[in-house]
């Protein structure tokens, strides 16, 4: 079980750390879970974590035989370098990645374990309060790709397609390329409703959802990215027009990282050619049921 | 509805829009001048008896009404518990008239739940009656200071408790409201074969944001989560909730709670109300006489007792009364024998100005570069039908909110 600290409530932490011991609990009283280690990476500029609050989170998880590993990175590695730092200190058979300020259920690792099986490369929790709206088919859970905010996945598949793309994508996306490389592997990529999470988004009092500066950032960034990574320089343009048409700093600065690491020659090398996984609908990767 | 400082006209705390309705009502009875010493003393003590609050006790007590048939949105709504970002909180479950097999799942649930939360958490179980009775056994085990009813199929957000608690420093005893989104889900099987759900909707902030009693006369606009009763209107003044009504028992209880105490404004979405698409739910499980059957209980309820409302309801009151008068002189129009009598020129008019956009088209499509160009003359009286004249009316209406159906809450 694996989190990416930046700059989070050492509470917040602890009653993760809580909910996980619980979760983990009842996916042991069926057999489903063994040996587990809580891997929290620390990327604030200053340790979210008292020596004090770390011994209680240590208590909680020993309490249900886990053991906890607390890695201060000093410097903000971002989501996908983060979670393949993490994933580099335990050799587990699965790998539960999981936003730091996320609370599971009691039978979300017992539902998400049920749900890797066979092929399945990578299985996503439900969130809760906001569900994400991707659409999933009804009896086998298959979807376009899966949001890490709650997600296990095999150490074989994670392996097999080395991990997440860190060179490419910082915050955002790195699921989404995650998943459709594991697609492109022969794997299967499914919602699984009956784990859900609790990930705290919140609405403004008429129901909208204003992102901030920063996740218009690096939303943009990354969207240049996928859509240069899958093999769609068209829409690669097409956002370069609308962003700069747009004009707003954040948009500009997405446009400018792009085109910084075009001319160095660090973007990935195009995959999907045939266009066999990366779906583009508007600005989604998938088709989104509202 | 939101009282604001130039709506307060007589500048003492009496008159505080932080006050409980009822507060202010004895203070106006204690403010007469040669007033007996013996019944100040009694309204005194009823101001300070009305005034205490628990001691010792949690903020909130969640009253979670199940009866066992949705067992994943129950695990949904207590994982919401269990992340709220204040955990100053007791949730009483109540389990009403679930068969064995699903009262032993409900208890499986809630056993599952982690340390620190289930010690917090009570179970009871109640057999028969109607919606009222789970809730008042609810209220009689619970121990906060404030009380707020939560669905077992409802969402909410992190903030739920945190901004009741925030608004309750400041509230003096008032109904705590807050907003609640509608978000439609249907039932659909799992992959690992649950019964469970499909979402179909963002959610959708539809219902008013600012609280307005008049309005809530007409209707529920506030799904039942939305609210957090103070404690010491169930256990100082004795109120229930009415254990006869099939459905509304939250519209009773709002309306009665809101007119005696008023409401503070708690201006943040904080939960969800999921409305079914295809599965059971208030509006299925009982029928349309049922319900108005019940709606008709709850307002002759109202009707046979006494209303006290703060003074700010008075300007609405006024501009309510206003449009009635407007409504009243178009009806009387209507029925007025000079409309009546002018009906043969009202209908001349309309033939004639009939022919004349006939004659106009046809015009125009010989000479097309005429057919746009404006008319020669503008008529000096506008024929107007009794239709549209009636259409007014029932504009009218509907700014009475009389035929307005859409921000019914399910009770």
């Amino acid at each position: 079980m694996q989190s990416v600290l930046f700059g989070n409530d050492a509470y917040e932490i602890l009653r993760a750390a809580q909910a996980m011991a619980n979760s983990v609990k009842w996916a042991r009283s069926d057999g489903l879970v063994g040996a587990w280690t809580l891997l929290l990476g620390d990327c604030s500029a200053e340790p979210v974590l008292g020596a004090d609050i770390l011994e209680e989170i240590r208590a909680v998880v020993a309490a249900e035989a886990g053991e906890l590993i607390y890695r201060v990175f000093g410097k903000n590695l971002g989501s996908a370098a983060g979670h393949n730092a993490l994933a580099a200190l335990s050799g587990a058979e699965l790998i539960l990645i999981l936003n730091p300020d996320a609370i599971v259920a009691p039978d979300t690792v017992r539902s998400l374990t049920r749900a890797v099986t066979g092929s399945v490369g990578i299985a996503e929790a439900r969130q809760i309060p906001i569900e994400h709206p991707k659409d999933f088919e009804v009896n086998t859970g298959n979807t376009s790709w899966a949001s890490t905010a709650c997600a296990l996945t095999p150490r074989a598949a994670f392996d097999t397609i080395g991990g997440f793309d860190s060179d490419t994508f910082f915050l955002y996306c790195d699921d989404v390329d995650y998943s459709w490389r594991l697609r492109l592997a022969g794997y299967r990529v499914v919602f699984e409703p009956s784990a859900r999470v609790f990930h705290d988004k919140r609405l403004t009092q008429t129901g909208d959802w204003p992102p901030t500066s920063a996740e218009v950032y690096y939303s943009a960034e990354a969207a240049l990215f996928i859509a240069h990574k899958y093999s769609h320089p068209e829409i690669v343009e097409k956002l370069i027009a609308q962003f700069q048409n747009e004009g707003t700093d954040a948009v500009l600065k997405a446009v400018a990282a792009f085109h910084l690491k075009s001319k160095s020659g660090s973007l990935p090398a195009p995959l999907d050619a045939g266009h066999l996984v990366g779906q583009f609908i508007g600005d989604k990767y998938a088709v989104h049921r509202f | 509805m939101q009282s604001t400082a130039s709506d307060v006209t007589v500048g003492d705390d009496r008159r505080s829009p932080q006050t409980a309705t009822i507060q202010i009502l004895l203070s106006e009875l204690m403010s007469g001048p040669r007033i007996d010493p013996r019944l100040r003393n009694a309204l005194e003590s009823a101001k300070q008896l009305i005034a205490e609050e628990r001691e010792g006790g949690v903020f909130l007590s969640v009253l979670l009404r199940t009866k066992g048939k949705r067992p994943e949105p129950l695990r949904d709504a207590l994982l919401c518990l269990a992340a709220q970002s204040d955990q100053d909180f007791e949730v009483i479950v109540i389990d009403h008239d679930a068969t064995p097999a699903d009262a032993a799942e409900v208890r499986a649930i809630v056993a599952q739940q982690s340390t620190g939360f289930l010690d917090r958490i009570s179970l009871i179980e109640v057999h028969g009656g109607n919606r009222g009775k789970p809730l008042n056994a609810g209220i009689r085990a619970a121990h906060g200071r404030f009380v707020a009813v939560y669905d077992d199929d409802d969402l909410l957000f992190g903030n739920w408790v945190e901004e009741f608690k925030i608004a309750s420093l400041t509230s003096e005893g008032r109904l705590l409201r807050s907003l609640v989104a509608t978000q439609m889900v249907k039932p659909e099987l799992w992959p690992q074969d649950q019964i469970g759900f499909r979402t179909l909707s963002w959610p959708k902030a539809e219902y008013p944001r600012e609280f307005d009693q008049l309005a809530h006369l007409q209707m529920n606009y506030s799904p039942f989560m939305s609210w957090a009763f103070p404690a010491a209107l169930f256990s100082i003044l004795g109120f229930e909730f009415d254990e006869e009504l099939t459905v509304c028992e939250d519209w009773d209880m709002i309306l009665r709670g809101s007119l005696l105490l008023g409401v503070t404004e708690v201006d943040s979405l904080t939960a969800i109300y999921r409305r079914w698409e295809g599965g059971n739910s208030s509006y299925t499980d009982h029928s349309k006489k049922s319900w108005a059957w019940s709606e008709a209980k709850v307002l002759h309820r109202l009707e046979s007792s006494l209303l006290i409302m703060p003074g700010d309801i008075v300007p609405y009151l006024r501009k309510s009364f206003a449009l009635l008068g407007v409504h009243e002189q178009l009806a009387g129009l209507l029925h007025s024998r000079a409309w009546r009598y002018g009906r043969p020129i009202r209908g001349a008019l309309r033939v004639a100005g009939f022919v004349k956009r006939r004659v106009n088209g046809l015009r125009g499509a010989i000479e097309p570069s005429r057919a746009h160009e404006p008319a020669d003359f503008a008529p000096l009286i506008h024929p107007v039908s009794d239709e549209s004249l009636q259409a007014v009316v029932d504009v009218l209406d509907d700014v009475n909110g009389a035929n307005d159906a859409t921000g019914r809450t399910a009770g």
